[in-house]
């Protein structure tokens, strides 16, 4: 599949984001960036036919996360903004380098969106037996929630008990007045 | 953003008992310190808008097996109604209409509703988290479908709600609890946080706890409030 005008602005815009996001030395542009990063993300998801992940994104990466980040900078002190764009830092720099390097190896040897190759059609019998049977197996239409909630409901289990162990944990730690109140 | 210094760093220059108490009982209802600025067209926006968004969480959660969405994005969604609402008119008002009671609840009830759905079929010889045996055993009109989506409904969602709203309220408690309680906005703080009307005389002891140290200052708080 070859990117079309939307693919391609679009990874433009998270690529110029990503970067801006870790350039800007203020912490307050690097939030709201960071914020614009999700959301070119989420629509990005979308646009890649993966709505559930980019509801997800929207909601928890350009919302949630977002009014953390200002509520925690909001309790702390700003340094000064003497400059726009962080200091480039070498060590840094030669690390960061070195596992997008590493990462972007690997993505070579993925198969391109859409590839008769690609072991999803190429070997259809797992991807084809839940489009299939989703529906008898599990009541229901959305094959995405028939195999989060139905055929690995013990995995789902263990991620919401997983969600529920870290809030109850930070808020622990945060040493809450959530429980002390009232 | 000035006086947002460190919790012991103002007590010293404006710790006066009487001044405190008033203040400290204005901005705990006020929700917030200078945080907040009330603004005519958020809090129209947010009253426009979120009826909308929480519906929209609620069809996501509702409606996941039969179109994208689910129990963690309604509830991600839903959560992020409250977290809005609370942007847009004080997080403090915010907590105090959305008892903290609520909000724990809501996130243990889920994981006890998801393991108690998954324990049903138990009973009958099944295994856990087996939604068929609800069609099969009990004879319920599509019971495996609805089985699978109270657990998204009842189980997952209420979990991821109660957990955003819970964290966004845990990072907020330092506005309206301790740092309030314990730095009376003073002269520079912005117009607009000491004007709620009607909350009473605050408790006396809390000015006089603001001389003795700031160690305990926080601990103190967090019981007397």
């Amino acid at each position: 599949m070859t990117p079309g005008a939307i693919e391609l602005a679009l990874f433009g815009f998270v690529l110029v984001t990503a970067l801006a996001t870790a350039a800007f030395k203020d912490v307050l542009a690097a939030i709201i960036v960071f914020a614009a990063y999700s959301l070119g993300m989420a629509i990005y998801y979308a646009v890649l036919l993966a709505p559930d992940v980019a509801m997800t994104e929207a909601a928890i990466g350009a919302g949630v996360t977002t009014l953390l980040l200002l509520l925690t900078i909001a309790k702390t002190v700003r340094p000064g903004r003497d400059r726009l764009l962080e200091e480039i830092h070498l060590p840094g720099l030669l690390v960061v380098g070195a596992f997008t390097t590493a990462i972007l190896v690997t993505v070579t040897s993925f198969p391109a969106i859409g590839s008769p190759d690609a072991p999803i059609i190429s070997h259809p019998e797992v991807s084809q037996y839940y489009l299939e049977e989703a529906y008898h197996d599990t009541g229901v239409e959305n094959v995405v929630t028939a195999v989060l909630a139905g055929y690995r409901g013990f995995d789902t289990f263990g991620e919401a008990v997983v969600v529920f162990a870290a809030g109850v944990a930070s808020l622990v730690v945060l040493h809450s007045e959530v429980f002390t109140r009232e | 953003m000035s006086n947002a210094n460190g919790p012991d760093g103002t007590d010293a220059e404006n710790g006066e008992p009487d001044e405190s108490t008033p203040v400290r009982v204005a901005g705990r209802a006020m929700g917030t310190d200078d945080t907040y600025v009330e603004s005519q067209v958020i809090m129209t926006t947010v009253r426009v808008v979120a009826p909308f968004a929480f519906t929209y969480g609620l069809f996501l959660t509702f409606h996941g097996g039969g179109s994208p969405g689910g129990g963690f994005q309604g509830g991600a969604v839903i959560g992020t109604t409250v977290l809005m609402i609370a942007f847009a008119f004080g997080i403090g008002p915010t907590r105090d209409w959305l008892s903290n009671r609520v909000v724990v609840g809501l996130a243990s009830g889920g994981v006890l509703a998801f393991a108690l759905i998954g324990l049903i079929p138990l009973l009958v010889d099944g295994r856990f988290l087996e939604h068929a045996v609800f069609s099969d055993e009990f004879d319920l009109y599509h019971g495996k479908k609805y089985a699978l989506e109270g657990v998204e409904i009842v189980g997952i969602a209420p979990i991821v709600a109660a957990i955003v709203i819970g964290l966004f309220f845990a990072i907020a408690a330092g506005f309206t609890g301790e740092v309030d309680a314990w730095h009376p906005a003073g002269p520079e703080g912005p117009p607009g946080t000491e004007t709620t009307p009607g909350t009473g005389a605050g408790d006396q002891s809390g000015g006089s706890d603001a001389e003795t140290g700031s160690d305990h200052d926080v601990a103190t708080g967090g019981e007397q409030s």
